[in-house]
């Protein structure tokens, strides 16, 4: 029993768990991004064939929603997509080792690789139009006015876009587009007129991001909405 | 011990103005719960104050106060969730 406790704990460095923060196409060697990870942990390649997850070695357990934690995810993943396209992967994915990764990474490959087409050279980027306090009682064809005029000019620069979840009464629009990394400036000035021309709105244009409301791959089960889970 | 619950009574054609009552305070209370606790109408709130306050519509200190409010508020609608409490149990045997 004893000899067994000693030799867990001769262990315990390899023992740690691997959290995975996006996964990208393989860059040919071992690539380390800094130590950017949680706890100040390296952040770095594992290699899958031709695809590489993005990961820093943790203490496994229980990822709960944190504004701080999800900030340090969302930070890595910026950082990354400085260089490469991403395949968005959850907050929260942490594996208790390497194998089991590796067995992950296995099941999603081929999912894996068609989403990497889909995203290779794009972005995600984020509209909300919000009626101020003093239009709320815009009628619904004022409303589906607005927002028809805002999807016609962004559709015809992004290549593909989604609409999302009208979580507030004064919320008429709110899509994600993903869009050619060569047009993020196009789709950057038609934002800009539209938001001139409605100037009376609230308009929140955000990114770019990674492409999670693009990558819907689950390999878990989880609960967790977007990117690879 | 046998216990005849108002459930059965019902089923049987048996009403008992006093059972009745209980039975639809159960039901508003229980309808009352599952509207207040509702945890996607808990998730739009959330996003609507994080949007407010981006939009400079809510002073920092009042965002993080409703914040809290309405995360507490989720944590306890998961809780009503789990706990169903609409499920009865006879504990008398």
């Amino acid at each position: 029993m004893v000899r067994r406790i000693l030799r867990a704990e001769r262990r315990a460095p390899e023992a740690l768990g691997k959290y995975v923060y996006c996964v990208i196409r393989y860059p040919n060697e071992k690539k380390s991004f800094g130590d950017l990870g949680f706890d100040d942990g390296e952040v770095y390649t594992l290699d899958y064939r031709d695809l590489a997850p993005v990961v820093s070695d943790v203490a496994f357990r229980d990822y709960a929603v944190n504004e701080g934690e999800v900030e340090i995810h969302r930070r890595v993943v910026e950082q990354i997509m400085k260089e490469h396209s991403v395949i968005p992967v959850a907050y929260g994915m942490a594996f208790k080792s390497r194998k089991l990764l590796q067995i992950a990474m296995g099941a999603g490959y081929k999912a894996m690789q068609k989403a990497l087409e889909v995203v290779e050279g794009r972005v995600e980027l984020g509209i909300k139009v919000f009626l101020p306090r003093e239009l709320e009682n815009w009628d619904s064809a004022q409303r589906q006015d607005c927002s028809s005029d805002f999807l016609q000019n962004l559709l015809a620069i992004s290549s593909d876009w989604k609409n999302l979840k009208l979580f507030s009464d004064r919320l008429i629009l709110n899509s994600a587009f993903l869009v050619d990394k060569s047009a993020l400036e196009e789709f950057s000035e038609q934002v800009g007129r539209l938001t001139t021309k409605y100037e009376e709105l609230k308009v929140q244009y955000s990114g770019p991001w990674p492409a999670y409301n693009f990558v819907d791959i689950h390999i878990l089960g989880g609960q967790r909405r977007g990117g690879f889970r | 011990m046998f216990f005849i619950d108002d459930l059965l009574l019902r089923a049987l054609g048996v009403s008992l103005p006093g059972l009745d009552l209980i039975w639809t305070l159960e039901q508003i209370q229980r309808f009352a719960y599952k509207g207040y606790y509702n945890p996607e109408k808990i998730k739009n709130k959330i996003k609507e104050t994080r949007l407010l306050y981006e939009f400079g519509e809510l002073a920092r200190e009042e965002y993080e106060r409703k914040n809290s409010e309405l995360m507490h508020k989720l944590e306890l609608a998961k809780k009503f969730e789990e706990m169903d409490l609409g499920t009865r149990m006879d504990i008398l045997g």
